[in-house]
């Protein structure tokens, strides 16, 4: 394992010194604390994978410093209808976490110390177990499973083997909501991973590692078919009823929100309650696969508006910050990561970063943060270039 | 000549009686009036002239008394259709005098009478049999049995259809109660009645009208709505066109009946008897099942102590109450030799041990032999819950298909008895095609695959992708309607 790197180092090997800002301008600017990241180039999941990722997690000061010991959670992104591909791009090239990363970052966690991992996601609609999610995409779940020592799986959409859920409360007092009731495994874990996908969302630009915690949300609770009192026992339906739209309430038994005059805007409301929920449960490690992926949204709902396309840009990010990893990833995107509503990506809907930054999470101004690793002018894949070329290439036929 | 499983009926709205059974119905003008007599005209019949077509299905007696003149007047009609190969069936419903009906039908040479309610013994001519899905005498000895309730197959308007990025649509379709017809009637034809919705079908809502009992072996009695059969008499080329695409899917099937002899294939059977109180949970099963692509086949409880059970790993026995002793012990056999057995809460002395299982599930796990009993936990569970824990217990591992990119698609696997043969029926309930071309994932790839559809002009050869983990892809063209993979060892 290579030894730290000091601030200064790691700012000098990724070129950013140069582009500090003067320190005086830093005064006004919002308090958070600053971060690692760490970029990697990897064209393909094949064997520059697991380099990759170990060289990474080195950068940012090693593995074992986070997980030796403890027992992890490590969040994946299985969103939307599985069914539902992008033409005939596998999931695991597109929208969700590819098992390939999903094991090699198990594998350099048990390689770290990690006592236990488990695997979380709630993936849409369905109480069924992981290893079944898998299985039907023709995945081998028993790879990730045998990556390390004491994996396992929870589909943390319901209650799960928890007797109870568990509840988050968001510093401050939240934004939309108070507090957030979670499957068990969210509370077990001494350090919680957002392994996220690069990707557009439709309704709130983005979705990287902040918007992945959106997904740890039981649907027993905040889904569609979710109890009116209590949570249902079994999952039904999406999060956006109560979520993006406000057309139901939360089960009365997790914390309700917090004032019914809000906004019943999706742009409005997923940022504010992924930034919440990111203070509520904190991220300790942001990773995002942005090897394989698609541009557009953030599953199969394109439109002529927004077309999508499966693309390769064979980039690797991780920090220490979900915040601050996230500006990286959406730099690497080829975003602005200070822009805000009104402008790409956010053209409908608040910034998360933004908020994740008001509310104290880290920061996104690029510079105030330690990026080591390949220079993002090196690994930048413009999303809105790809947009382009497929409007005009529509236009065209 | 009788009409058979070879016969391709056509409602045939003309006449006095109809025009009494239909001047109090909503939409009633005196235009409906006149193309109701204009189809009396012999003339019409060259409609059907050179399509499938070959019955036509026409109101004989509803016991009012416009009877007697509807008779008389589809006269010069059935006439010219029989001179002209036509066979005529004539429906005898409400309080009519089925014995006088009967004769008259005879006399004015009548293939058949598709006739409500028990047939009569010694009719003199051929009777079929017609009700409502949930209460047809599966076993009348008709060699065609009417089903007079089945569904306008598609999307339903009043249903929230996309609902977001996440959502599949409902579809309304006559797959179920067919399957089941043919487990339950094997080797009888069906035919089954469904008239268009009140907002004119567009053809491919025909098209789709069509192949959908058509998958299944059947016979959708084609029901034409007004505004089309009044443009079909005046010779307006937009009807013209849409006729033809009826036709033409009509024509698609009989041209690929070979299939028909083919059996439901799946990894999974469903066994009831699909009577009285076990219908609702059977035939919602069976009509969830394509929901979540779930190849499976359905299995009549009379038949099923003595069916091949040969390459189930699941079986879902439905009904309330147990089954009889043998097939008791054929499922238990069945179980401990390694499958899986699902039954109802209602299951006497379930055998084998507690075993743990996840809490949500409907389903309390037993451990039986090399297998598994799962007892219902609830006595009313919900059925979509039901088979989705079914799903999920039987596992993905072992999926002989999976199909992609078809949101509002439906597929149903069949194989040749001998083997060597199967074909995957795919059938659009949207009516119009996907942005993406279907996605299938065979878990055995077969020495060809090829796509026909009335949609293609020619058959499609199909290439398998084959996938690291095993199995192999199938991307196929994008389809509006209907197209069927036949695959070859």
């Amino acid at each position: 394992m290579k030894r730290d790197l000091t601030r200064r180092e790691m700012l000098v090997a990724s070129g950013a010194l140069l582009a500090l800002p003067a320190l005086p301008a830093w005064s006004a600017a919002p308090t958070g604390p600053t971060a690692r990241v760490a970029v990697a180039k990897c064209k393909t999941y094949g064997p520059e994978l697991l380099p990759a990722l170990e060289t990474m997690f080195d950068q940012m000061g090693g593995l074992d410093r986070l997980v030796k010991g403890k027992t992890v959670a490590v969040k994946i992104n299985l969103i939307g209808v599985r069914w539902q591909r992008l033409g005939t791009a596998r999931m695991e090239d597109t929208f969700w976490t590819n098992p390939r990363v999903i094991a090699g970052v198990v594998h350099l966690m048990g390689k770290a110390g990690a006592r236990r991992i488990r695997v979380v996601e709630g993936p849409w609609s369905t109480p069924e177990t992981l290893e079944e999610v898998m299985l039907s995409m023709n995945w081998q779940p028993q790879d990730i499973l045998s990556a390390a020592d004491n994996v396992e799986f929870e589909n943390t959409n319901y209650l799960g083997r928890g007797k109870k859920y568990s509840r988050f409360m968001v510093p401050g007092g939240g934004l939309i909501y108070p507090g957030y009731d979670l499957n068990h495994s969210y509370e077990d874990c001494d350090v919680f991973v957002s392994l996220a996908k690069l990707k557009e969302h439709a309704a709130t630009g983005v979705t990287l590692s902040m918007k992945n915690v959106y997904g740890a949300t039981p649907i027993t609770i905040y889904g569609e078919g979710a109890g009116v009192d209590e949570p249902s026992i079994r999952p039904h339906g999406g999060r956006g009823g109560t979520f993006h739209f406000a057309r139901r309430m939360p089960s009365k038994s997790a914390p309700q929100q917090k004032d019914m005059s809000l906004p019943k805007d999706a742009g409005y409301r997923i940022p504010r309650i992924v930034a919440e929920l990111c203070t509520a449960r904190p991220v300790h490690l942001a990773i995002i696969d942005g090897v394989k992926t698609a541009t557009g949204a953030e599953t199969n709902y394109g439109s002529p508006n927004r077309p999508q396309a499966a693309v390769n840009p064979g980039v690797l990010i991780a920090g220490t910050n979900c915040v601050a990893t996230d500006a990286v990833a959406m730099a690497v995107m080829g975003f602005d990561p200070m822009a805000d509503r009104g402008t790409a990506p956010f053209a409908n809907s608040d910034s998360m970063v933004r908020l994740g930054e008001d509310l104290g999470i880290g920061l996104r101004d690029l510079s105030r943060n330690e990026i080591a690793g390949a220079p993002i002018s090196e690994v930048v894949f413009s999303y809105s270039a790809v947009r382009d070329r497929l409007l005009a290439a529509a236009k065209k036929s | 000549m009788a009409p058979s499983t070879e016969s391709i009926p056509m409602r045939w709205p003309a006449g006095p009686l109809e025009i009494a059974l239909r001047k109090n119905v909503k939409g009633f003008s005196p235009e409906t009036a006149e193309l109701l007599r204009a189809w009396l005209d012999p003339a019409s019949l060259a409609l059907v002239q050179g399509t499938p077509v070959n019955c036509l299905v026409v109101s004989w007696a509803s016991g009012l008394p416009e009877d007697a003149a509807q008779q008389q007047a589809l006269k010069p009609l059935i006439d010219k259709g029989r001179q002209a190969g036509l066979d005529f069936a004539g429906i005898v419903e409400g309080k009519a005098d089925r014995q006088a009906a009967i004769a008259a039908a005879q006399s004015a040479g009548l293939a058949a009478v598709v006739m409500d309610g028990d047939p009569p013994a010694n009719a003199g001519i051929p009777v079929i049999p017609r009700c409502e899905r949930a209460h047809l005498a599966w076993t009348a000895n008709s060699p065609l049995l009417g089903i007079s309730d089945g569904k306008w197959p598609g999307i339903p308007q009043d249903i929230n259809q996309a609902g977001g990025p996440t959502n599949l649509p409902w579809v309304d379709s006559n797959g179920a109660v067919l399957q089941i017809a043919r487990a339950l009637a094997p080797g009888k034809g069906v035919w089954i009645e469904f008239d268009p919705p009140p907002q004119a079908p567009s053809a491919e809502g025909y098209m789709l009208a069509v192949a959908d009992p058509a998958s299944y072996g059947a016979r959708w009695v084609i029901s034409l709505d007004d505004a089309l059969r009044g443009d079909l008499t005046a010779k307006k080329q937009p009807a013209l066109d849409t006729w033809n695409k009826v036709a033409g899917m009509a024509a698609f099937f009989e041209q690929h009946k070979q299939a028909r002899n083919y059996e439901a294939a799946g990894l999974l059977a469903v066994i009831s008897d699909f009577a009285g109180p076990n219908w609702f949970p059977g035939e919602e099963a069976v009509n969830l099942l394509p929901r979540l692509r779930e190849p499976f086949r359905v299995i009549a409880r009379s038949r099923a102590a003595a069916a091949s059970f040969d390459g189930l790993r699941a079986i879902y026995y439905v009904d309330q109450e147990p089954p009889e002793a043998q097939l008791r012990e054929k499922l238990i056999a069945f179980a401990k030799g390694g499958g899986t057995l699902f039954v109802p809460s209602k299951w006497p002395n379930p055998e084998g041990e507690p075993a743990p299982a996840e809490p949500y599930l409907l389903f309390s796990m037993r451990a039986l032999g090399k297998g598994r009993l799962a007892v219902g936990k609830e006595d009313h569970p919900n059925t979509y819950d039901t088979v989705a824990d079914i799903q999920n217990i039987v596992s993905h591992r072992n999926d002989l298909l999976r199909l992609y990119n078809a949101a509002s698609m439906n597929f149903f696997y069949e194989a040749s008895a001998q083997g060597g043969r199967g074909v995957i029926h795919l059938l659009n309930y949207s009516r119009r095609p996907a942005s993406d071309g279907p996605l299938f994932y065979v878990k055995e790839p077969q020495k060809s695959a090829r796509l026909v559809s009335p949609e293609l002009a020619s058959p499609a050869e199909l290439q398998w992708a084959p996938q690291e983990a095993g199995g192999a892809e199938l991307a196929l063209p994008r389809i509006s309607v209907y197209g069927a993979v036949e695959l070859e060892s």
